[in-house]
Parts: C-alpha cells; structure tokens; sequence
C-alpha cells in the first residue's frame, strides 16, 4: 500500500494546506472569482458544489497556478502559489519554480486526460520518471503498487483507449498520487462516466480520504459527500456562499441560493 | 550528335561521378531536415509563445522566408553577402539557404501537430509538474507526430528535389554534376534521363521509409476514444504516397493555416 500521506518536510502539521485570501480571477471582463477565502487543514476533505458556470473549475485551477490570479493569493503549504513576495509584492515565478510547486498538488480531470500514447503504466511512472528524476525500475514499482490500489494490476500495459471511462478515470488518480502529492484536487471526476462506473471511481477516492489525504473535490455525488466530507462548500457566482458539516449542510441550509441549488440536485 | 545511345546511357548509369552527385543529394537533404526541423520546432513555438517579441520574431522570418524565392534567397547568401563582408563556401551558403527556407515551411507543420493536441493533455502534463521542456518531448511531441509524420514526409520528398536548386551557387548535388558532365560529354538526353532516374529511385525508397514511419507512429496511438477529442487543425494530408510536387507541398502548407 501507499507510504502515509507526505508531510512536507520542515512544516508543521497544523499548518494549513490550502490558505487562500481575496482571490480574484478575470476572463477578459468575466468577473469569475469574486473574492474567495478558505482554508484547508491537512487531512480535510472538502466538497465544493455549486452550479454550472459558478467557478468551481477556475477555483481548482488556480490552486495549482493553471490559471493566474488576478488579485489576492494562495498559499499551498505555507507558499505562495505561483507567487514570490518581495516587498509585499508580489511577482510571478518562473516556469520551472511553478512546475515545481506542482509537484504537490495532485489533479483529477473530468475527461481523465490520460495520455494516450502511452500505457496505463507509463501514465503512472511520466511524473517520477520525467519530473522527479526516479529510476525507472523505482517508478514502475510504485506504479504497480498503486495500480493494486485502484484496483486495476492487470492493466498495466493497455492504452487508455482500451480502457473504460472509470478505469482511465483511475489510472489518472493513480497518475496523480504517483507524485506523492499532500493535496488532491478533484474536478467533477465521475460527470463523464457512465453511472455504473461511478462507483469504482469514488470507492477509490472514499480509500484515498480514509488514508488521511486532503482532498477538494467538485462533484455533484452527495452520497459521497455524506460519507467523506469534512465540510461542504457551496459556491455561487464566484463567491463561496455558505459551507458547513456535511450533516447540519443537507439538514439545514442556512441560504436560499443552497436551498434552491440542493433541491435540483437530490431528486 | 543525334540519336540515343545505349552504351553511353549505361555508362552514367553507373558513373561514379555522378552516384556522389546524388549522395550529395542525399546527406544535403538529410541535414537540411534535421536542420530544418530544429529551427522549425523553435520557429513554432516562439509563434505560439504569448511574448509578442517572439511571436513577432518567427512570423517575420515566416514572412521572409515563404515570400521569397529560395532561388533569391540561395543568390543573396552566396553571392550578395559577401558584398558586406560574409563569406560562406558554396556548401555553407546551401545548408544555411535551404535549411532557413525549409525551417519556415516546417514549423507550421509543427505548429499545427502542436494544436492537434487538445488542451487538457497540457493540462495534465503541468499538473503533473512538467515544465514546458519536458511536457513538449514526452507529451506533446509524440502525440503531434502522428499528425505531423505524413506532411513532414511529404515536405522531405520535396526537399530531395528542391536541393537541385542549389545547383546554381555549384553545389555539386546530382542536378550540377550532370549539368558538369554534359559539358564534357555532351549527351544532353541520357545524362538528365540518368539523372531524373535517380531522383525517381531516391523518391521511390524515401516513399517507402515514409509508410514505415506512419505505420509506427500511428500504431501506438490507438484510435481517438469519446474523451479525446481531437481538433481537426491539420488534414491528414499523408497518402504514403510520396510523390507530392514542390507546389503541391506549398499549397499543402496554405491548407495548414
Ligand atoms: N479559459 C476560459 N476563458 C474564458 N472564460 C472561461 C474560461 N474558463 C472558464 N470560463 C468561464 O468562467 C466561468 C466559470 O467557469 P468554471 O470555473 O468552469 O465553472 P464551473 O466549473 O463552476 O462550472 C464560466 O462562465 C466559464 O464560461
Ligand atoms: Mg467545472
């Protein structure tokens, strides 16, 4: 099985893996992200709903710096997301210091985004072998331990068009952990499947959170919600409206925006 | 000297002389792609870069190099730059003409394999952590290769053929060291029938690497699934045919745009 979740060395584990602060994100003269605010301690799994077009994928996205910020920051393990601050300002790293901060942050795409020309175990080994510089025996090792844990030892040596949707769906979560990451990022990872795939995909992610990794995941799954999230967060016109416990998030939503949201989505 | 004469079309047959015109031929054409490539691959990317400096660096020498003749270009490097100082030996002067001229015919193939691939394969390659370097070799480029194989094979048949032009700065390639010989033989006919036959024999092999390489690169890139879609930015120009003219790889490359 996987080594316990990472601790970046030199950290405390009471320090927050995710601060963001005021984060504001532009598309041209599309106010995407209005001023968000959260915090994410280690271990915590967090549930980001809202509907379509409210920024949830932006949100993720400029977690790891996919996207820029236009205002406000992030802070991933205590550093400053795609930022260097000298004098309090702040100013955009290289590509390659960026690219490296990536390493920690794991991310899952609603289209899997599997690389196709290579086999489900090269996916998993293209991060160590390529970004970390292992050795390929070490890689691939690894890549077969984490293969077991998803479920999938025998597909080592397929193409992910030989694959169905939730079996490349995790191969890309295994890709992802490959790295090691302190933090998964999840975006709606089972709108793409069939229905009767989407168990296999959130049984992994529901042994990934027992495991102690921190996780936000954007999915409209409330069952997995119930039985994983720390918190749920519900975010609307990019703004974060309202979060709570999972429980007291379904019995009682204090806004009416949730409310209504919630309604769409449980029946 | 009428008529045509066996004996002698036998003899250039096999003419030593001018088996190393067309081995000039050859490794010209050979170092041209490989030159042209490298340059093309750094062409494409500046043009796709979100500096305007680059962008505007590559689309003027786009602009320079496809809207003028390489016959232009070839005289001005051989036989103009001297005039302020630059002097290059006529194999210089031919490498660095046509190397410049293919570079920019070949980046928008490049260019236009690199769009092929969808975004999210971008996407997935920086999450994992790679940097560009990186995510351009083991991500982008090998998927690109499948689009970009069939017109760079066709761009390189071209270019075996487009090499004769250097004949007019006396690169000795096949086309020269017939033009040579006639002057000392004076059997216009069989040289040049010679001299195409051996181009035909070049185009006919390279025609066959060709297929080789389009089987193999399209055989691990097992077909497009539901989730990856590919943007349809470069037609599927490759008929493993080999046998596109000069024109038709330019008008090829007008399609690419
Ligand atoms: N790259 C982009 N360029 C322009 N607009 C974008 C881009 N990405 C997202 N948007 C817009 O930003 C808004 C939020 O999108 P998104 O974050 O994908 O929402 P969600 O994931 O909650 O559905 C939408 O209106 C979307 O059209
Ligand atoms: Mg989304």
């Amino acid at each position: 099985m996987r080594e316990p979740v990472k601790q970046t060395p030199g950290t405390d584990p009471t320090q927050p893996v995710v601060e963001a602060e005021d984060v504001h994100k532009y598309f041209g003269s599309l106010h995407v992200l209005r001023g968000v605010g959260m915090e994410v301690q280690r271990g915590e799994v967090i549930v980001l709903i809202g509907p379509s077009g409210s920024g949830k994928s932006t949100l993720l996205r400029c977690l790891n710096h996919l996207e820029k910020l236009d205002r406000g920051r992030i802070l991933v393990n205590g550093h400053p997301m795609g930022y260097r601050e000298v004098n309090g300002r702040r100013v955009e790293l290289r590509e390659r210091e960026v690219a490296k901060q990536r390493r920690d942050v794991g991310m899952v795409f609603q289209q899997f985004n599997l690389f196709p020309h290579l086999t489900a175990l090269e996916n998993i080994t293209a991060g160590p072998i390529h970004v970390l510089q292992r050795k390929k025996e070490e890689a691939e090792a690894q890549a077969r331990q984490l293969l077991e844990m998803v479920g999938l030892p025998f597909k080592a040596h397929a193409y992910p068009a030989q694959l169905s949707g939730g079996q490349q769906q995790r191969i890309a979560i295994a890709r992802a952990l490959a790295m090691n990451p302190t933090l998964m990022l999840f975006d709606e990872p089972t709108s793409a499947l069939d229905p009767e795939m989407i168990t296999e995909v959130l049984d992994v992610m529901l042994k990934l959170s027992d495991q102690g990794m921190t996780m936000i995941v954007v999915t409209h799954e409330m069952g997995f919600a119930k039985a994983a999230a720390d918190r749920i967060i519900f975010m609307d016109e990019g703004r974060l409206v309202e979060e709570a416990p999972a429980t007291q998030f379904f019995a009682n939503p204090r806004h009416e925006r949730t409310r209504q949201f919630l309604s769409k989505i449980l029946h | 000297m009428p008529g045509w004469d066996w004996n002698a079309f036998g003899r250039y047959l096999i003419s030593g002389y001018l088996l190393e015109g067309a081995w000039t031929t050859i490794w010209l054409s050979v170092v041209v792609m490989v030159l042209g490539l490298l340059l093309g691959l750094v062409a494409a990317i500046m043009n796709m870069s979100k500096s305007p400096v680059l962008q505007g660096i590559a689309k003027f020498y786009l602009w320079i190099m496809r809207g003028t003749p390489l016959l232009v270009q070839l005289i001005i490097i051989y036989t103009g730059l001297p005039q302020i100082g630059i002097r290059l030996n006529v194999v210089q002067s031919a490498l660095l003409g046509l190397s410049l001229n293919e570079g920019a015919y070949l980046s928008e193939i490049i260019r236009a394999g690199i769009l092929s691939v969808p975004k999210g394969q971008f996407d997935a390659a920086r999450a994992l952590g790679m940097d560009s370097s990186t995510l351009m070799r083991v991500i982008v480029l090998p998927q690109a290769a499948r689009v970009m194989i069939p017109p760079l094979g066709n761009n390189f048949n071209g270019l075996l053929k487009t090499t004769s032009i250097t004949s007019v700065i006396s690169m000795e390639e096949l086309l020269r060291r017939g033009q040579m010989l006639i002057q000392v033989e004076f059997r216009v006919l069989e040289i040049f029938v010679v001299a195409a036959l051996y181009y035909l024999v070049m185009i006919t092999l390279w025609g066959m690497v060709q297929r080789r390489l389009e089987a193999h690169y399209g055989r691990s890139v097992a077909p497009a699934t539901t989730t990856e879609r590919r943007s349809t930015v470069a037609p599927d120009s490759g008929n493993g045919e080999g046998a596109a003219t000069a024109v038709e790889r330019r008008e090829m490359e007008h399609d690419l745009r």
